[in-house]
């Protein structure tokens, strides 16, 4: 009988308080008492609970304002030092010591006698331009082409040819094509990685949209006559956020690379993105004593392409509501 | 299940052939038709008219015109019965300028003229560029001749046409118009090749386009034949005349000297390989080396080499990094979701970050900085014995897709552990590892198992940048050199390739699937 009791006990109140009678008030019982909830705020929430996750946001943040920053600030002259004979390929302490010690020249000096680290950060301004402006693109039209894909048989039917074709054809000689009739500038790059870009992307959504799209929660929707564009933005578009941001994170650094591989082939543009730079370093890769140059360009690009990756990865884990709890 | 799968390899078939147009409209169509001789050195030394004369000699090789001279038309009115030798000769060189065209020539340049209007061709006339009175400049020579552009429908119908070649017995008098004694094929039990003793049947044509249309001998897969051979392009820059299959996957390196006994009986240390014997009209009697060795005009053969073909390389080293992947990524992957949010997944997970974020470049030339440290060679030599030069491409091309097969195993393994029949075989008593062995990794392998054609004939294809970084000889450099070279035959050629080998790795993967997973069934109605 005891334990019984220690049931109904609750510290600081009386058994009067506990069993006070409270009369019925249909309004009050309309209420529903569950926790406030945002969707947002919980997904920083969650994102922020993870400490690695400031450190990642921090450096990505860094490197982004740093990169559009830094050249605006600093003038950067390739062909500065193209008559002093002494000041090409200097290493980082060699460097310094000729041309006095401030931070243009802790990375050594290039082919040209130029710096090294104006060289990265102008570059990398160019290609994180790039990657915004690519995965702009393409995840815009493919997010909205992917939704009609999916919701469409008949659209369905004729897309999949489309890909089956479009997806076979070889980007690098679509891109090398385009580079080649257009001119090997940024905005052509930018047309050639965008021309059949969002199709890859429409595909996935296309596949989510399936998945989705015929479970329980929206066949009841619809018997209850719910118009197709209200299923498509408040049942489903929900659902697709993480999946979207999640992409987003694959897709961004995405084109990093590839331009970087782009370049390194010989079939990027012409002007100086940290693949170019790559491009030029890659005949002081083999001399002995040169190969920072190199090294240089290749751990930025590598450095930005982690800290948008890991960022995007766990922003798109705290977006997805399961974890929310 | 046969119809099924027959109906969507003519599915695909069809879509690899859209994919060709696409391509050929793309490059011969959009970019300018000059590109083709950026590096031809022919081209280069040519000057003046003669340079002129050639590209568009070369157009016509190359599918792009249909090129008609001055000379070949005096040829057709001769054919045609119209004019005779005599008249032909006679009125076949014009002036320098064309007001210095004799009469009679005027007349005929005039009938070249009105015919070419009338057939849609342009003509061209070039005058005779002069440095003095009597001396020509360098390829000066005046020309005259006409052209037509020929549609791009044209030239994909005559490229899918002439896509796979049966030899014949009437191909040498079709093609060179010689008349042969005896054209026929015979069949032999004792090659003669082999000194006629050994027992090793062959099939000899004679009038047909290869001597040997079927031969046996010790290089696998030992039976060979020359009957069919596939045609996906010719090359221009790349490898110059030489279709892009035999680009492929002809051998590289150097000769292997043999002792080879040549049809007359000489016998020499020679790399000749005799069973690939191609008929050149009149060449037996051209010069002396043949007339030594051949009896008849079969004398142009390929030669032996040691090394393996751009595909043998290419395949060599891909499909034992798709071996590493799976040994190593598969126990990697169920070990990760064993221990999920242990120290294992987390040591994976962070593997397969760094794998998919930094560029692929990056890491390769980082494995590539590691192993030179370690003492593995880093430039692949063609004529090294030693195995040791495959190391590192195959580790650096093995990088990405054991990531890759990791997480994605993972993910499949613990969508799976979720599931209701999971809970029930654990509620039934077995033990982890069994659920795991026997339940989880059965149905989570299913994806996989449908990457494994893709993974097996992708790697027939090649890596582009491993191969670049560590100089191998492979066939995954050749698109990219043909996009840099203009080659345009090489480019559709490889693109074909490539489509045909993925749709049939598609359609291979989902056979696959059919036989492990016994629910999957695609000639079912419920489909």
């Amino acid at each position: 009988m005891e334990n019984k009791d220690s049931l109904f006990t609750v510290e600081g109140m009386t058994d009067e308080e506990l069993f006070a009678r409270v009369d019925h008030n249909s309004l009050d019982s309309e209420k529903i008492t569950a926790p406030r909830y945002s969707y947002w705020r919980s997904v920083f929430r969650v994102f922020f609970k993870k400490k690695i996750n400031l450190v990642f946001l921090g450096i990505l943040a860094f490197v982004i304002l740093f990169a559009y920053i830094y050249p605006t600030v600093v003038e950067y002259d390739k062909f500065g030092n193209l008559m002093d004979s002494t000041a090409k390929h200097l290493k980082p302490m060699a460097a310094m010591k000729k041309f006095g010690y401030n931070i243009h020249w802790i990375l050594g000096a290039g082919a040209a006698g130029q710096s090294t680290f104006d060289a990265i950060w102008n570059g990398s301004r160019i290609s994180i331009s790039l990657a915004f402006i690519c995965a702009a693109i393409n995840m815009t039209i493919g997010v909205l082409v992917g939704a009609i894909w999916g919701f469409s048989k008949k659209i369905d039917m004729f897309m999949m040819e489309v890909y089956n074709i479009v997806g076979n054809v070889p980007s690098i000689l679509l891109i090398s094509v385009l580079v080649l009739i257009l001119s090997p500038s940024f905005w052509s790059m930018v047309f050639a990685l965008t021309i059949t870009g969002w199709l890859f992307i429409a595909y996935f959504i296309r596949t989510q949209v399936i998945i989705i799209r015929d479970r329980e929660y929206n066949l009841a929707s619809r018997c209850l006559g719910t118009p197709i564009t209200r299923i498509a933005t408040k049942n489903i578009l929900p659902f697709m956020t993480s999946v979207i941001v999640t992409l987003l994170a694959v897709e961004i650094p995405s084109y990093i690379s590839y331009e970087v591989f782009l370049a390194y082939i010989g079939m990027g543009m012409s002007d100086m993105s940290l693949g170019r730079l790559i491009y030029e370093a890659e005949s002081a890769m083999v001399t002995p004593g040169w190969q920072f140059e190199f090294w240089s360009p290749v751990v930025i690009a590598s450095i930005i392409t982690v800290a948008l990756y890991v960022t995007g990865q766990n922003l798109g884990d705290a977006s997805d509501p399961r974890t929310h709890m | 299940m046969g119809k099924y799968v027959l109906r969507r390899l003519f599915h695909g078939l069809i879509s690899a052939f859209v994919v060709v147009a696409i391509v050929m409209i793309m490059i011969y169509t959009l970019l300018d038709k000059q590109l083709i001789f950026a590096a031809d050195n022919v081209y280069k030394n040519y000057g003046n008219n003669e340079k002129v004369a050639y590209q568009y000699r070369k157009w016509e090789e190359y599918g792009y015109l249909d090129y008609l001279t001055y000379t070949d038309y005096l040829s057709l009115l001769v054919e045609k019965g119209e004019i005779d030798e005599e008249t032909k000769t006679s009125v076949a060189s014009i002036g320098k300028k064309p007001e210095n065209d004799k009469k009679e020539t005027a007349e005929y340049v005039e009938k070249f003229n009105e015919y070419c209007a009338a057939n849609n061709y342009t003509v061209v006339r070039l005058n005779a560029i002069m440095v003095s009175p009597k001396k020509y400049a360098n390829g000066g020579a005046q020309q005259l001749f006409a052209y037509k552009a020929l549609p791009i429908t044209h030239r994909l119908v005559s490229y899918v046409t002439g896509l796979i070649k049966v030899d014949n017995i009437h191909y040498v008098e079709k093609n060179t118009g010689d008349v042969l004694e005896n054209p026929g094929i015979t069949f032999t039990l004792h090659d003669p090749i082999y000194g006629g003793e050994k027992f090793a049947p062959a099939i000899i044509g004679n009038g047909t386009k290869h001597k040997y249309l079927l031969y046996f001998d010790g290089k696998f897969p030992f039976i060979h034949q020359n009957l069919v051979t596939l045609n996906l392009g010719q090359s221009y820059a790349v490898n110059q005349g030489v279709d892009v299959f035999e680009t492929m996957t002809k051998p590289q390196g150097s000769y292997v000297m043999t002792t080879t006994t040549f049809p007359t009986g000489l016998t020499e240390e020679s790399a000749d390989d005799l069973h690939s014997a191609v008929y050149v009209s009149g060449s037996m009697l051209a010069n002396k080396v043949n007339s030594d060795r051949f009896t008849d005009d079969y004398t142009s053969v390929t030669t032996v080499k040691a090394g393996k073909s751009k595909m043998g390389y290419s395949f060599s080293i891909g499909i034992i990094s798709v071996l590493l992947m799976y040994l190593i990524g598969i126990p990697l992957g169920i070990l990760m979701s064993r221990h999920k949010d242990k120290f294992v997944d987390k040591l994976g997970t962070a593997y397969i970050m760094f794998i998919t974020a930094v560029p692929s470049l990056a890491y390769i030339f980082l494995f590539k900085a590691i192993g030179g440290k370690l003492g593995f060679p880093t430039t692949f030599d063609i004529e090294s014995t030693s195995k040791m030069i495959y190391v590192l491409p195959i580790v650096s091309l093995a990088l990405r897709p054991i990531a890759d097969t990791m997480k994605w195993l993972r993910r499949y393994m613990i969508d799976q552990m979720n599931s209701d029949y999971v809970k029930f075989a654990r509620s039934g008593g077995l033990t982890e590892s069994e659920i795991f062995r026997k339940h989880i990794l059965k149905n989570a392998s299913i994806p996989i198992v449908h990457g494994i054609p893709a993974g097996v004939l992708g790697a027939l294809v090649g890596a582009i940048i491993t191969e670049r970084v560590y100089v191998v000889p492979g066939a995954g450099n050749l698109l990219t050199i043909a996009i840099n070279q203009y080659d345009n035959g090489v480019i559709v050629g490889v693109v074909l390739f490539y489509a045909i080998l993925s749709v049939v790795s598609i359609i291979a993967g989902d056979v696959l699937i059919s036989l492990v997973d016994p629910r999957i069934n695609y000639s079912g109605k419920a489909r």
